[in-house]
């Protein structure tokens, strides 16, 4: 046997590159989706002088490439700010600010979806701005949102691939290493091409079912 | 008592309300009329709050409605029913009535709920409690919308053009509704093109013409030859309804 043939431990290796990609991007997910509503919420209230920068900072995040984004973080800010950063930190810091960039607007176009007579009459009945937000805009905004938040997630977990370049130990980083012992690049990234398609699949089809579970027990139909 | 000063509203340049006066005392009926445009939406919107006032004062039963302390205690003794429902879209007919009782008033789950299926059964939709508006026709869903507001207890109800989403069948029906209201007691201010209905429950009629209340009389008076009919733009504007 050569050592540039694939070897059973190989599998070992995807499966361990693989772990790395879900880790990192279940990880962005949940800090990101928990920024972005945050960041829609600041929003909706108003908050006196966030709003332009909300706005400007998550435009600057949806229209520059994901991969300068990564080069300002993991070699940028350590330089100006004199600090160490681990790739894996470089990483998650990116992608979670950038999934709640796209995950903010999505947040926010379903607090604005809520008609604004509902919200009147909720107004006159007496309830206060927080009681509106959870009982009166939360469950629509939640239902327009499942179906844009799983597009978005599936783009991100192909943009996690990024992170390989700043060294990160993922799924393209074990095809990088595996391409160069073996020269099969032609199976090697078909392979690793077909896992991530495998992942991104299986995303959207709970994402699917999360939605259709909303249809159901929301019956208003208002999806 | 409801009690607008003065009340003036401007929305730009332009002056919606112009220095209207109005009292409307417990157990009254009160009217507005006037064109489209006049103004009538606005001043219910100024006494439930919905808009600032740009002059003059609004006080329910002494709470004044341009202070935050007294909007609250306001919008606790009165309630808003709309020209266009606005029920709550993901919440069953129980679940929009039972919303605020429970939320700003604080009553126990059960005892709302209770409660708000006696409105639903006094209003003839005790199976559909369970019904979202989606399913509900506009009717049913106005009738939702006045259990809503009955739900509060409110010493006052204000009633925006409540009928006129309606087809005159739903319309006849929501309007048995408050005639048994205003017949019981119920104090209301009430905006409609109704005028045989207006005529029949309420014990007020206001005339409002380009944002400035031009007639205020007892409803016999306001039909009475020598009484709103002897203002030529009140004559003009009863005939141009009964054409219609
Ligand atoms: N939010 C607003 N901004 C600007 N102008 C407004 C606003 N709301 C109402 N207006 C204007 O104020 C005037 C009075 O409107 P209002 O809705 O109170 O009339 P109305 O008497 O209720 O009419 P209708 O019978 O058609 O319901 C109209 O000229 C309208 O265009
Ligand atoms: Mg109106």
């Amino acid at each position: 046997m050569r050592y540039a043939d694939f070897t059973p431990y190989d599998i070992v290796l995807l499966l361990q590159g693989l772990g790395v990609t879900l880790a990192l991007f279940i990880g962005t997910t949940l800090i990101g989706l928990t920024i972005g509503l945050l960041l829609a919420v600041v929003h909706h209230y108003r908050v006196p002088g966030c709003r332009p920068v909300i706005v400007l900072v998550t435009e600057a995040l949806k229209n520059s490439p994901v991969l300068v984004q990564l080069f300002l973080v993991f070699f940028g800010i350590p330089a100006f700010l004199h600090i160490r950063m681990t790739p894996v930190e470089a990483a998650t810091l990116t992608i979670s600010l950038n999934t709640a960039a796209f995950a903010f607007v999505v947040f926010r176009s379903g607090i604005e979806s809520v008609d604004r007579d509902q919200i009147e009459a909720a107004e006159v009945f007496g309830l206060g701005r927080s009681q509106i937000l959870r009982l009166v805009i939360a469950p629509q905004a939640a239902a327009f949102s499942v179906g844009p938040l799983v597009g978005i997630l599936v783009n991100q977990l192909q943009v996690t691939s990024l992170i390989s370049v700043i060294g990160v130990f993922d799924l393209t980083k074990i095809g990088n290493i595996l391409n160069l012992r073996t020269l099969q690049p032609f199976i090697v990234w078909a392979v690793i091409g077909l896992i991530y398609y495998l992942a991104a699949k299986t995303l959207a089809h709970a994402g699917g079912r999360i939605e259709a579970a909303l249809r159901r027990s929301v019956k208003w139909g208002g999806i | 008592m409801i009690v607008a000063e003065n009340v003036e509203k401007r929305f730009g340049d332009a002056l919606v309300l112009k220095r209207v006066n109005l009292r409307v005392e417990p157990g009254e009926v009160v009217t507005i009329l006037g064109a489209s445009g006049s103004g009538k939406s606005t001043l219910i919107r100024c006494i439930n709050g919905l808009e600032a006032l740009t002059g003059g004062r609004i006080t329910v039963d002494g709470h004044d409605v341009s202070t935050k302390a007294g909007l609250v205690a306001a919008r606790r003794a009165s309630a808003t029913v709309f020209q266009l429902f606005n029920l709550y879209p993901h919440m069953t007919a129980l679940g929009n009535i039972t919303l605020a009782p429970i939320e700003v008033l604080k009553l126990p789950k059960a005892e709302a709920e209770a409660r708000a299926r006696a409105l639903l059964d006094k209003v003839g939709l005790g199976a559909q409690a369970d019904a979202y508006p989606q399913q509900l026709s506009g009717g049913q869903r106005q009738r939702v919308g006045i259990c809503r507001a009955l739900a509060m207890q409110p010493r006052y109800l204000l009633l925006d053009e409540v009928t006129s989403a309606l087809d005159p069948e739903m319309t006849g029906d929501v309007l048995r509704i408050l005639a048994e209201l205003a017949a019981d007691g119920t104090t209301m201010v009430f905006v409609t093109h109704e005028i045989e209905f207006a005529r029949h429950i309420s014990s007020r009629i206001v005339f409002l013409e380009q944002g400035e209340l031009i007639v205020d009389l007892p409803t016999a008076a306001f039909f009475a030859e020598d009484g709103g009919l002897a203002v030529p733009r009140i004559r003009q504007f009863l005939s141009k309804m009964k054409k219609d």
